[in-house]
């Protein structure tokens, strides 16, 4: 029959249009109700889990590390949110983000005194004195995972690694090569001279000056002009092992 | 055991019963610690409190020092001895010297409050060691403890490794008694660790495969959801839409995958809950900070209220974002340097901008320039927000920034109040003015 044109075939059209919507939607609504029975046994399925093992993951630092490591490779975030289903069942929501206020707080306490900058070790050394009534442990890794998520907040929490050591960012100052070149070097003793900046890594004195001046302006570093030999050195506190900060409790 | 003293008057040492072998024979809950060969036992005082202990080998354990001499010993005369730790009353600290360098290691330790015994190392080991364990040893008082056997097994753990050398009895055959019932537990203990540990990594692992179906899952449906347009006509059906889209959000959420807040979606329902009540909260942080918090203090407080329950920072972004779609006084915003910040809607640039020239232009400012920390006073904000204001204000043209040694100093921008076309005319009026009154001050 030949296809009319006109109100009859538009007509037609549009009953075709609506017909293949609603299947669509049907479609739809079985995937849905598909998807809501998929998570209902994940649920329980996690829900067991956590019964079984919500202790493991508390004390066991190695099996908590193991455990984040393959919700990375799944694809899956168990720190994303509050009301995920793991922070909720599993509880280790709360412990990430309590130990990423203290982070916080401990930074902002030693700011004044490092600029902003904090060895790894130092910040774990801070919040276990903290922590001492709670009965678990915090290793360093579970110090990463926690600054990682506090990296969205955008006020420039970063770890860096810097020769051996890894250095806590809490300010928004981006550290250039030269920078962390320095930092390197003043692990051996905690400080560095114009001089011995230039001698190790062969640079000229005015690239040198400048690094180490913008350095004290962000108040990474801090100057001493009193060594017996005349020398002008320059103090990292963050990865110098030398100081160490007496905090109190607010 | 505990027989008669043969070594000096005052009975300092005891026998030490020996196996055939040679190895000394342990008591109940004794464990061995450490051992060292070829060491001397002195006597410090003069004339000596016993009979030199030469060349022989030293064992610590939990309760006491065995001396037993080398089997090369010539002098058969001898008897291994030991000397109970309980009697052991101080540990002298071992003070490195020149003259220590080039003598033989030695400890020294006094006994019974009176006798002074120095270990003279004249072999190869591992000195420092051996103090800690002797420290740790004399410190453990595991004599005291012969009641608790278990306590003993851990406080002296170290003996997991040398234990097998203790569990050889008067005869040479093992003693399956008191040792061996600690060796069993430990062992207990380690398996059923292990096994517990087993079943959780299988656990573990069944629940990320089912976790990765979840994934795949989810992502099929959000392709599907998020990027259809809303291809219908009447109203009920977009809400329809909004309302599984929603749905979808949550679900990802639960799971654990984090999906941007699009122009279409409104985020998951808790976001847009928790949106609107940190909205609420946030008013009292901002008057307190003047106007803008960065979002990480805002983290802090927030999460410090709520006490448990807390949310998580990607939780508080999202809700962040989410302000501009609803009708709050209150926005997110952003600076170059990557700090985020919320701010009053109505704290408008023009307002903080007023204020810091206002700031610049006093006669004291035009002279010394303003750095941030004064700023933040003056202003009554953060210091890090300062520094992105007069940094913003800089970009602007207000302000010029001066690097000295005492720091980053921020003045009023003269630049623009030169006159072009007479460019050496040093005005009198404006604030050009205002500036050379306050700096030619300084030359009177």
């Amino acid at each position: 029959m030949r296809r009319r044109p006109g109100i009859g075939g538009l007509q037609k059209a549009a009953a075709a249009r609506d017909q293949y919507r609603l299947l669509g939607e049907n479609v739809a609504k079985l995937r849905t109700d598909m998807m809501k029975e998929q998570l209902a046994t994940f649920k329980s399925q996690l829900e067991e889990f956590a019964r079984k093992h919500k202790n493991d993951i508390r004390k066991n630092p190695a099996f908590r590390a193991q455990f984040h490591e393959m919700c990375a490779k799944v694809g899956v975030d168990p720190l994303a949110s509050n009301k995920g289903f793991w922070a909720e069942l599993l509880g280790i929501g709360d412990f990430y983000y309590e130990l990423g206020v203290q982070i916080i707080e401990v930074c902002m306490l030693t700011r004044s005194l490092n600029g902003g900058l904090i060895s790894l070790q130092e910040l774990c050394s801070h919040l276990r004195q903290r922590r001492k009534k709670d009965r678990e442990a915090v290793t360093e890794d579970d110090c990463l995972r926690a600054i990682s998520k506090l990296k969205v907040l955008g006020s420039g929490f970063e770890v860096i690694t810097i020769g051996k050591k890894k250095l806590v960012r809490s300010v928004p100052t981006e550290l250039n090569k030269d920078h962390n070149q320095i930092l390197e070097l003043a692990q051996g003793q905690g400080f560095v001279t114009v001089e011995e900046v230039q001698r190790r890594l062969s640079w000229t004195s005015g690239r040198v000056i400048d690094a180490l001046e913008t350095l004290l302006e962000e108040g990474l570093a801090m100057i001493d002009n009193g060594s017996k030999d005349g020398k002008c050195q320059y103090w990292f506190p963050c990865v110098s092992s030398v100081y160490s900060f007496v905090g109190s409790d607010t | 055991m505990a027989g008669e003293s043969t070594i000096g008057p005052d009975g300092l040492f005891h026998n030490a019963e020996v196996t055939t072998s040679g190895r000394p024979v342990l008591r109940r809950n004794e464990v061995e610690c450490f051992l060292l060969s070829s060491v001397d036992l002195d006597s410090e005082d003069d004339p000596p409190r016993f009979a030199s202990l030469r060349s022989g080998n030293l064992i610590l354990t939990t309760h006491r020092l065995i001396w037993i001499p080398s089997s090369s010993q010539s002098n058969a005369s001898l008897p291994p001895s030991s000397l109970p730790l309980a009697s052991v009353t101080h540990i002298f600290s071992h003070k490195k010297s020149i003259k220590s360098m080039f003598h033989s290691p030695r400890i020294r330790f006094q006994v019974d409050s009176v006798v002074v015994v120095t270990i003279v190392f004249r072999g190869k080991g591992d000195f420092d060691g051996f103090l800690t364990k002797f420290w740790e040893c004399w410190r453990g008082r595991a004599w005291e403890e012969d009641e608790k056997r278990e306590s003993e097994a851990s406080g002296s753990g170290t003996g997991a490794g040398t234990v097998a050398q203790g569990l050889y009895g008067n005869d040479g055959t093992v003693r399956m008694v008191g040792l061996a019932g600690i060796l069993r537990k430990e062992q207990e203990q380690w398996e059923s660790t292990d096994k517990s540990l087993q079943d959780a990594f299988q656990d573990l692992n069944a629940l990320m495969s089912k976790a990765k179906e979840m994934v795949s899952l989810a992502e099929k449906m959000r392709q599907k959801l998020l990027s259809a347009p809303s291809s219908s006509q009447n109203g009920s059906g977009d809400d329809e839409e909004m309302g599984s889209k929603e749905e979808m959000q949550q679900w990802m959420l639960s799971v654990g995958i984090i999906s941007p807040v699009t122009k279409e979606s409104a985020g998951a329902l808790y976001h847009q809950e928790l949106s609107r009540q940190l909205a609420d909260f946030v008013r009292i942080p901002l008057e307190q900070a003047g106007g803008m918090i960065s979002l990480t203090d805002m983290y802090y407080h927030f999460n410090r209220a709520r006490g448990t329950e807390l949310i998580s920072p990607d939780d508080l972004w999202q809700a962040c974002t989410l302000w501009e779609k609803f009708d709050v006084p209150v926005m997110l915003r952003k600076f170059d340097s990557g700090v985020k910040v919320i701010q009053n809607k109505s704290h408008s640039d023009e307002e903080v901008m007023s204020r810091i020239r206002t700031l610049v232009t006093k006669t004291e400012t035009l002279r010394t320039g303003v750095t941030a920390s004064d700023a933040a006073l003056t202003l009554k904000i953060a210091p890090a927000m300062a520094k992105e204001h007069l940094l913003s204000a800089e970009t602007k043209g207000l302000l010029c920034r001066d690097m000295s040694p005492d720091g980053l100093r921020f003045y009023f921008n003269l630049f623009h109040e030169f006159d072009l076309t007479n460019l050496h005319f040093v005005k009198d009026f404006g604030t050009y003015g205002e500036w050379v009154k306050a700096t030619t001050l300084l030359s009177v």
